[in-house]
Parts: structure tokens; sequence; C-alpha cells
């Protein structure tokens, strides 16, 4: 006994830093999907449950800037790990890898006998790592461009911006879909791996994933034995350099969220102009009548008797008709009404009209001229046209 | 002589009481009751009224010093909507029923006017209604007496079809918002309107709504104004009649400002948002052919047009934007090869993971089910 029955496979800070790449990276893909595909109506429930396309902009940019400090502080851990502590770089993907898998793949199909024992990283989990970081180096590129689209024209034409914007887009779901289809059935679905939130895989695990690297535990060649003088040392290089590449980044990440105003943050102006002109003079609701001009004395019914007859006599001998006289045509002031006809042509004396303007207090009543004209009109044979 | 008295002033009595209810009587019912019917026998018949108000020149003068002319010309009013119909000019001056008339109280013109269109409701009330919500009725609400009312738009004694012929509307619109339409009958909309009776083109009210007549700010108008153009920019009968392309909402709506503005007008209807909507680019009222040498949209203008929002853009930053086309190997190339390296990466990383993780959920299958057969 005495063995350990746990080996240690994921230290405090690796399982934090996957923790933290594991919630940013949900919620990068919710709040950029959603804006992928803006008009689906879960999106707009995501977006509305989110508080608006607004907030889910600004919570996409927050976990953008938390997943690149996360980047930040992976570039150095490595560095750590292997300048300082010369840990061997076993995540690397090497042409081995390549055929382990493929043999993996003909032994699944049946085709082979043999299965390939791994080491440390398996195959599946080293092209996992390589396209997340792959992934992560594309989306902070093309990001970069989106959030700073002037800053990227200076030296770019215009149309990176959106090239850039779809391949931000095409590379979210093709991280998603890996994630879904190679992670969750490698770590969740083949068999619960739980050392990326314990710590620890149990031996029959190791044995069953990792062999090689638990037949290098037991005979002692890893961890290989550290000089504590020469680590001091080189820490001693590493962390100055580190820190000042770290603070360079840092200062980059700055840069990239804040570089660029790319545009004003109030409404666009609207239009210039003034909205209240009216025309001068303004128009009344109704327009003034206009009275044709006398043009000259009117000599036959159309010219101008007609117009005069309806004026002075038209609210009684029009349409109303009282006493039966339509002086709005001609052919009823011929007619005339009960008391006889209206106009006699070329006979003043005969004609009613005549007679009872003649008196002077007809409602309606002509001026003398205007019936003076009525009787030359009548005298030359009253005229219709 | 005393008893002669009596009766003789009861007698007046009872005939001032028989007058009165004659005159009360004689209202035009229907119109009271918000029924638009023609006057009934019994009121008092236009005739009567015109047999005055046709006289030349009749006016007064206001207290403010303006003339109120009381004039009105038989032939407009006959040949008017109203006058054509046969309603009697009481249906409106409800206050008139005979002479002499109640005491002039307005003391502007335009206090009479404001005093008097509300006669339009009782038999318009659905139209009165829909005003209530409008620009000029809250301007007036506000204190704005210049604010349109019903006349100033329809006329009062002279009103006909308000769209006959179709030039009308915005010449209507005009009488207040002069330089607006200067601008409007030079644009694509007006020119074709104006210039060609083109029945095509939005008028003022298109957009803008008829009685509830919306303006551009402290409003939802310019969030879904895209909308609007939709309307007739998205319906491809219409367009195909001049050539232009309907992609125009959909391509505005896929990129970064057109999807703002939508999900603003799907989620937060009465918020405002910075991304431009097509007047921002397209222009207002003067909207020009985007291959006008004029236009904001024209290649040589855009940057200019990208400025007012975007101050620091580069030469370069307008074709950031894809005018309207879809990606394709002639317009925007790139990005068309970028999505098309995404439509053949994805499914084949992603079939290729599948092909591997089933085979690899198969084999481990098999393995468990002889482990159990060897031990079971």
């Amino acid at each position: 006994m005495g063995e350990p029955r746990r080996i240690l496979r994921f230290p405090a800070s690796q399982r934090i830093e996957h923790a933290v790449t594991m919630v940013s990276f949900t919620i990068l893909a919710i709040t950029g999907l959603v804006q992928k595909y803006a008009m689906a109506s879960l999106s707009e429930a995501i977006i509305a449950l989110l508080g608006g396309i607004e907030t889910v902009r600004a919570i996409h940019h927050i976990f953008a800037v938390v997943l690149m400090l996360e980047a930040i502080y992976h570039l150095g851990a490595v560095g750590y790990r292997l300048f300082v502590l010369h840990q061997p770089p076993s995540i690397l993907l090497s042409l081995q890898d390549l055929r382990a898998g493929w043999q993996i793949f003909l032994n699944n199909l049946g085709l082979s006998r043999e299965r390939p024992l791994q080491g440390r990283y398996t195959f599946e989990e080293k092209v996992e790592y390589w396209a997340l970081v792959w992934g992560t180096v594309v989306m902070a590129v093309t990001g970069f461009m989106m959030w700073n689209p002037i800053a990227t024209t200076r030296l770019l034409p215009g149309e990176f911006v959106p090239a850039a914007k779809a391949a931000h887009g095409g590379e979210a779901v093709l991280a998603v879909l890996a994630i879904l289809v190679w992670h969750s059935y490698h770590v969740h679905l083949r068999q619960f791996n739980k050392s990326m939130f314990t710590g620890y895989l149990s031996e029959e695990e190791m044995l069953e994933e990792h062999p090689l690297e638990l037949a290098d535990l037991k005979a002692g060649v890893s961890p290989r034995p550290l000089d504590p003088a020469a680590v001091a040392r080189r820490r001693r290089i590493f962390l100055p350099i580190y820190s000042l590449l770290a603070a360079s980044m840092l200062v980059g990440v700055y840069f990239f969220t804040s570089y660029e105003h790319t545009a004003i943050t109030t409404i666009p102006p609207a239009e210039d102009v003034v909205v209240y002109v009216p025309l001068t003079p303004t128009p009344l609701p109704t327009p003034l009548p206009t009275k044709p001009p006398p043009a000259g004395a009117p000599t036959t019914w159309e010219d101008g008797f007609a117009d005069l007859f309806a004026e002075k006599c038209g609210s009684c001998h029009g349409t109303a008709k009282v006493g039966g006289l339509d002086l709005a045509e001609y052919e009823g002031a011929l007619a005339g009404g009960k008391s006889g006809p209206a106009i006699v042509p070329g006979d003043p004396a005969a004609s009613r009209l005549v007679i009872v303007q003649a008196t002077g207090d007809h409602p309606g009543q002509l001026t003398g001229q205007e019936l003076a004209l009525v009787r030359a009109w009548i005298e030359a044979g009253a005229p219709e046209r | 002589m005393r008893l002669r008295h009596t009766l003789t002033l009861m007698t007046a009595i009872v005939l001032a009481a028989a007058a009165i209810a004659a005159v009360a009587l004689s209202h035009p019912a229907a119109a009271a009751q918000g029924l638009p019917a023609p006057a009934s026998q019994g009121g008092v018949d236009d005739d009567t009224c015109l047999a005055c108000h046709d006289t030349p020149g009749m006016q007064i003068t206001l207290p403010s010093g303006e003339i109120l002319y009381l004039t009105v010309d038989r032939v407009t009013f006959k040949t008017s909507t109203h006058g054509r119909l046969g309603y009697a000019c009481v249906q409106c001056h409800t206050d008139i029923s005979g002479f002499p008339h109640p005491e002039q109280m307005a003391t502007t013109r335009r206090d009479f006017t404001l005093q008097m269109y509300t006669s339009c409701a009782r038999c318009h009330e659905e139209k009165y209604q829909a005003t209530l919500d409008s620009v000029h009725q809250r301007a007036l609400a506000a204190g704005n007496q210049q604010a349109a009312v019903c006349t100033d738009c329809h006329g009062a004694h002279d009103i006909g079809p308000p769209d006959q012929p179709r030039t009308r509307i915005p010449q209507t619109c005009q009488r207040c918002h002069s330089e607006i339409y200067a601008r409007y009958k030079d644009s694509v909309h007006g020119a074709a309107l104006i210039g060609e009776g083109n029945p095509d083109v939005p008028t003022c009210i298109d957009c803008h709504g008829v009685h509830n007549v919306q303006g551009p700010s402290g409003g939802p108008f310019r969030l879904y104004s895209p909308l609007i153009c939709a309307r007739c920019h998205g319906d491809s009968e219409l367009m195909d009649k001049y050539a232009i392309s309907t992609d125009v909402f959909d391509t505005y709506v896929a990129d970064f400002h057109g999807t703002t503005v939508v999900l603003f007008e799907k989620t937060a209807p009465g918020q405002e948002t910075n991304k431009p909507v097509c007047i921002d680019c397209h222009g207002v009222h003067d909207i020009l052919p985007p291959d006008d040498p004029g236009s904001t949209v024209i290649k040589q203008n855009l940057v200019q047009t990208c400025r007012k929002c975007h101050p620091d853009a580069t030469t370069n930053f307008p074709s950031a934007w894809l005018s309207h086309y879809r990606p394709s190997p002639e317009h925007s190339p790139l990005v068309y090869y970028v999505n098309l390296f995404y439509e053949i990466l994805i499914p084949t990383l992603i079939g290729g993971m599948s092909i591997f993780v089933l085979s690899d959920a198969v084999r481990r299958l098999r393995n468990r089910r002889r482990e159990e057969a060897r031990h079971g």
C-alpha cells in the first residue's frame, strides 16, 4: 500500500484557468451567436432576457477581455513550466499523434487490433487544445477588426471588416460545434472525466487514458528531479522578461478596447431643415371669392346674363324655383313661372322679369344699370349665345 | 283696457315661446348625433344663408385689427364635397339658427378657426380622434396656435377630395412646410410625383401618416422608419418596374446597423438608438437615386455621409459597408470567399469529428459487451 490511489493531473491554477475559459467561452458563444442569428426568435428572446442588444454587446466585450487576459496568463504559465521548471512540451502535436489518431480510428473500425497507448496528453486532448488556441487567435484578430474598424481601414481595404465579421461568425459556429461534438464526447459522454474539476484521476482511469504517463510516474522517470538553484536562476531570468511581455500585452488589450471611438454616441444629426416655413402670405382656410371682371357689357345669356341672374336671383329662382321660376337655365328663363314667361325675346314690356324689377322693391333687386342692360338684351331678341 | 293689455302680453309670450321652440327644433338633429346625413328639411337651408353671404365684400374687423371675411362664394361651396352632397351651412355653423347671429367672440382670425374646426368632429369623429395623436395636435395642446387643424389642410367652404390630383397632398403640406416641400419636389420621389405624375412614389402622408401625422423627433418614428421604406422597397412587384433591388432591407438588417435598429424596434420600441436608419444615409426629404452625382450614398460622397457618425472615418472605411449587395464573387469577393471557406470547413471538420466520435463510441460499446459476456 502507501501508493496513492489518486494521481494529481491538474493543479488548482490550471483548474481555475479552465473554469475561466469555460465561463467566458460559454458567455461569448451565447452573446455572440444571438448576434449572428439576431432575427431568430430564440435569439430575440435571449437578447430581451439579457436586457437588449447593447447590453448583449457589452457583455460580449467584457468576456472577450476576460478571455484575452486568460490567454496572457496562460502564455506566462506555459512559459514558466517549460523554461523554469523544464517540463517537457507534452502538449505539442506531433506526427506521432496523428498516427495515433489514425490508429485509433482504424481500431474503432475493427481494421486493426492495435490500440496505441497514450501519454500525458492524448491525441484527442491535443486536437482540442490547439483548436482552442487557433480559435482564440482568429477570434482576437477578427474581433479587433470589428472593434476598431476605422483603425483597420487605415491599413487594410474596408472589405476586411465585413470579412472579419464573417470569419468571426464562422469560427464561432465551428468552435461551438467542436465543443459539442468533440469535447462533450471525450470528457462527458465516453466517461465523465472529472479531473478538470477535482484535479485528480484514479489509477484505473490513468491506466485507461494515459498509460504511458502512469508508467513514467511509477518508474520515477517523471517528474524529473530539479536543481533548486537552477530553478531559482531561471526564474530570475523568466520573471522580468515575462513581466515586460505581459505588460506590453496588457497595454495591447487596453489599446484593443479603447483605442478607437468608432462612432458618435448621440443620435445621428437630423435633417437640417426649418420645419415650419409657411408660404407667404399664409392662405386662408377658404379662398376669397374672386369676382369675374365685368368684361364690357354682356350681350348674350352666356357671356353675362346667366351669371348676373345666378348671383342676384339664384337664391330663390335657382334650384329653389320660387314661384316656379328657374333662372339657372336659359329655357327656364323663357318659360317663366306661374305668372308667365320671365323673358319674351324682343319685348321687354311683356317680360315678367322686367315688369317685376321695374317696381324697385323685389328681393334680389337689380341696379338701374343692370336692368337697362337686361332691357337692351331682350330688345335685341335675348340671344342665348 | 287692462284686460286687452294682458291678453296682448300673453299672446306675445306664447308667440315668443313658439318661435324659440321652432328655432330649437330646426337644429339639424342628424348632424348633432354625429351622423353624416345631408341637411333635412326644416333646417335653415343654404340659400337662406347665401342670400346674404354670397354678397362680395362682406367682412367684419376683429379686435385684433384683422379682417374676418364673411363672403362665401356660392359656386365654390356648391361645387365642394359638402355642397354637392347637399350639406347645409348650419350643419357646421351650429351656433347659427337665424338672424341676428350670436355675437362673434373671436378676437383674431386664428381664434375663429380654432373655435370652428371642432365642428368637423361632429361627423368625422374617427378622423378627429386620429388627429389627437398627431404632431399638430400635440403642438396645439402645447400652446402653438399655428399648428394645423382640420380646415388648414382640407379648407372650409371649398373642401374637395384631398388627393385629387395626387400632387395636391404635398402641396397641402407645403402651405406650412414649404422648405421641406422644396426639398421633396427635387427628390427622386417628389420629382416623379410632381414632374411625371407617377402614382407609385410616396407623398408626405405615405410616410408620416394621414390624420395621426407623426414627426421624426420625440417618438418611435425614427426607429420604425426602415419598415416604412421597406413597405415599398421590399415589394418586388413594385420595385421590378424600376429595376430596384428588394434586397435593400434584408441586407440592411443583416448588417450591424440594421440588426441593432430592428432589434431595438422589436424589443424596445420606445428607445432611441444611435445606429443609422435608411434616412440617415440616404437623406430624408431630398433622397436622390444612389447613382445621382448629388446623392449622399454615391461612392464619391459616401465617406462624407459616414463621417456624420464616424468623424474619423478613413477613405477606405465606406467599403466596409457592402452597399446593400449580398457578397458574391463580383461584389465583396473577400467576404464571399471567407463565407465559402467556413461553409466548407465547418461540415468537413465537424463531420470528421463526428465520424471519429461515432466510431469510437461503437467500438467502446462493443468492447464493453464483449467484456460483460466474458465475465457474465
